[in-house]
């Protein structure tokens, strides 16, 4: 009966919660910027990226001297994607104004040193410090290496050597990642992004309902009903995590419609986040955002301002990001201790289920079960906390 | 009823209140008359538990209070000091807010919401949000808060501070069909004039302790001043310069 009754009341403190927060225009405008800007701005970026890869698979060959070298320009146009021109007489002047990504000279004297098997030269017009050409530049560099491979064995050939002899290595990159995972590698920003909606979406109704509660002079009126502190307490801890969890939806399906959009295959990569993701996304995620709505519970309470708090609030929001900019400057993989670390659990979780790997039962229900335990005594910490003079009746 | 009995609280090195025992009766208005920082807020907070005393007694309709608060938070319609509203939801809200929290039932809540509409004269402002509202405005809000679940027992902290005469006036109004309806009202006010117009009994407390208690005229008679502000002066000891 008591239990039911403090459970209703939960309810009520929650639903409270929510729709003050609603109301509140200016926080839900500066979350939803917060939640939108990073992906829109990576998503640019990679845009972009894609864009300029596209542009080397298709290369122009600017020459100067095309008549000199009839056969490697012949050789030039039988290859994919590649189209050969004539090129500008002021060469390097045209790759300094950066009319030109790059330009190839044949000399004067290369058919004659090239047919008395003597090494020709070739010069290549580059530009090294743009970083917008140089696929373009290293697809030509390996094109004409690759044509100097050919001549050569034709010409060992030709002596009588087999051009085996001149391959004492025969290299071949064998790689072990899927492609959707090699994408989640490059993509390690999605679960960054997700962590951290969730993490800024309950942010709000954790300091506001909290320190901010106190600062108006509402909690003493509010404690005055006849409820068990736990209930306000676990009512708007259960209002800032359905927030948090809104706030995640939103930034999955902003992402998924990214990837969409950014036809990430041009870049070799298949990253696709479809309905069928959006499940073990929640799972992964949820018992998150009720840990962070607890922990800014707590801290929120302890502060001594509303200013204070989002004080806090800015060094906390290093937590969801520490595990995604840790992980790109050395690799985290998915030992099993991992997923048993409140804010590392989630986010190798993340990188599993994008990376195309569903993990199984027990990675989530280890990252679930910390998460909950310590919500469970940051929410018992906040209990106590409301039932200090000291904290409700400020310092 | 409300009954406290030598109720002590202290803080730090500053004992705020020191052994205050007094009776507020049902069907009477009991003012709690004392200069600011005399303790009357304090014990206010014991009385409606949100405070826990040191040493000494509460209880409401002989419920104790210090024992099981929220039990006797049930029986207490409260104005604290300072209203504490919320800025983003309207008048009638923060009266479904608080009757819903007292557990009362939905279609029970809107008949009473009715009711002390009617009774504030709040209709006009029921669905605003309470941002905008007036200092009047927002007392009507806090009392009708206080109100929502029938309480049989009403503290005001300071109520009528800082209202103009209209508002002032409602305040007394509603604060004198309180006690014709038989509750127990205790109001607390360091204004002289705000206790007598209203109060049939009246407990002066100066640093943290009750200097007299009795009706206005019984005070007159223990202090020998006609002028109850001279009796309460000299009760509360501010001629002597104990306070500032």
């Amino acid at each position: 009966m008591n239990a039911m009754r403090t459970a209703r009341q939960t309810l009520i403190v929650c639903r409270k919660e929510l729709r003050d927060s609603l109301r509140d225009r200016r926080a839900l405008w500066s979350i939803l910027f917060s939640v939108v800007i990073g992906p829109v701005l990576i998503g640019f970026m990679m845009n972009k990226l894609a864009d300029r890869q596209r542009e080397a698979d298709a290369v122009r060959v600017p020459i100067v001297g095309m008549h000199r070298a009839p056969a490697l320009v012949n050789w030039l146009n039988q290859q994919a994607g590649v189209h050969v021109v004539e090129g500008p007489v002021e060469a390097e002047k045209a790759v300094r104004e950066q009319r030109e990504a790059v330009v190839v000279i044949v000399p004067d004297d290369f058919a004659e040193r090239f047919r008395s098997s003597r090494p020709a030269p070739l010069q290549l017009v580059a530009d090294s410090s743009r970083n917008d050409v140089r696929p373009s530049v290293q697809r030509v560099q390996f094109l004409l290496q690759q044509y100097a491979a050919e001549i050569s064995s034709l010409r060992l050939i030709m002596r009588g050597v087999s051009p085996a002899a001149m391959r004492p290595l025969a290299i071949e990159e064998i790689e072990v990642s899927t492609a959707q995972q090699r994408a989640a590698q490059i993509l390690t920003f999605i679960p960054m992004f997700i962590m951290v909606a969730g993490f800024v979406g309950g942010m709000q109704i954790a300091t506001d309902s909290t320190a901010g509660e106190r600062e108006r002079g509402s909690l003493e009126p509010l404690l005055v009903n006849p409820a068990p502190r736990v209930a306000f307490v676990a009512g708007k801890w259960m209002a800032a995590t359905l927030a948090a969890v809104v706030s995640v939806c939103l930034t999955t399906v902003l992402c998924a419609q990214l990837t969409r959009l950014l036809r990430l295959e041009d870049m070799g990569i298949r990253l696709e986040i479809g309905p069928q993701h959006v499940g073990p996304i929640l799972l992964a995620v949820a018992p998150m955002c009720l840990f962070t709505a607890a922990l800014q519970g707590a801290v929120a309470t302890l502060a001594r301002s509303f200013k204070e708090a989002q004080t806090y609030m800015g060094v906390l929001i290093l937590g969801p990001m520490l595990p995604g900019v840790l992980s790109s400057l050395y690799p985290i993989g998915n030992a099993a201790w991992t997923y048993a670390i409140p804010m590392l659990g989630p986010y190798v979780l993340l990188t599993d289920v994008l990376g195309g790997r569903v993990p199984g039962a027990t990675p989530f229900l280890t990252s679930a079960g910390t998460c909950l335990l310590a919500s469970a005594i940051l929410i018992q910490i906040t209990t106590r906390l409301f039932k200090s003079e000291h904290i409700i009746f400020g310092r | 009823m409300i009954q406290i009995a030598n109720a002590r609280k202290q803080f730090g090195n500053v004992t705020a209140v020191d052994g205050v025992s007094f009776v507020a009766k049902d069907g009477a208005i009991t003012g709690l008359l004392g200069p600011n920082g005399a303790g009357k807020t304090t014990t206010l907070r014991m009385l409606y538990a949100v405070m826990k005393p040191d040493s000494g007694d509460v209880h409401v309709d002989n419920v104790d209070a210090v024992a099981s608060p929220q039990d006797a938070q049930a029986r207490l319609g409260v104005l604290p000091d300072g209203f504490g509203l919320y800025p983003r939801l309207t008048a009638r809200e923060h009266l479904d807010y608080f009757g819903a929290l007292q557990g009362i039932e939905s279609d029970e809540l809107a008949k009473r919401t009715e009711e002390l509409l009617d009774l504030l004269d709040m209709r006009a402002i029921a669905d605003r949000r309470t941002g905008g509202f007036s200092h009047g405005e927002r007392t009507k809000v806090a009392l009708a808060r206080a109100l929502v679940h029938d309480p049989q027992n009403v503290l005001l902290d300071e109520p009528t501070n800082g209202l103009d005469v209209m508002s002032t006036r409602a305040v007394r109004s509603i604060v004198r069909r309180l006690r014709e309806q038989g509750r127990c009202v205790l109001f607390s006010s360091h204004v002289m004039q705000e206790v007598s117009a209203l109060c049939d009994s009246i407990i002066v407390i100066a640093s943290g302790r009750v200097v007299a208690q009795g009706t206005p005229d019984e005070l007159r008679q223990q202090t020998g001043y006609q002028n109850l502000e001279d009796a309460f002066v000299a009760l509360t000891g501010l001629d002597r310069g104990e306070h500032e």
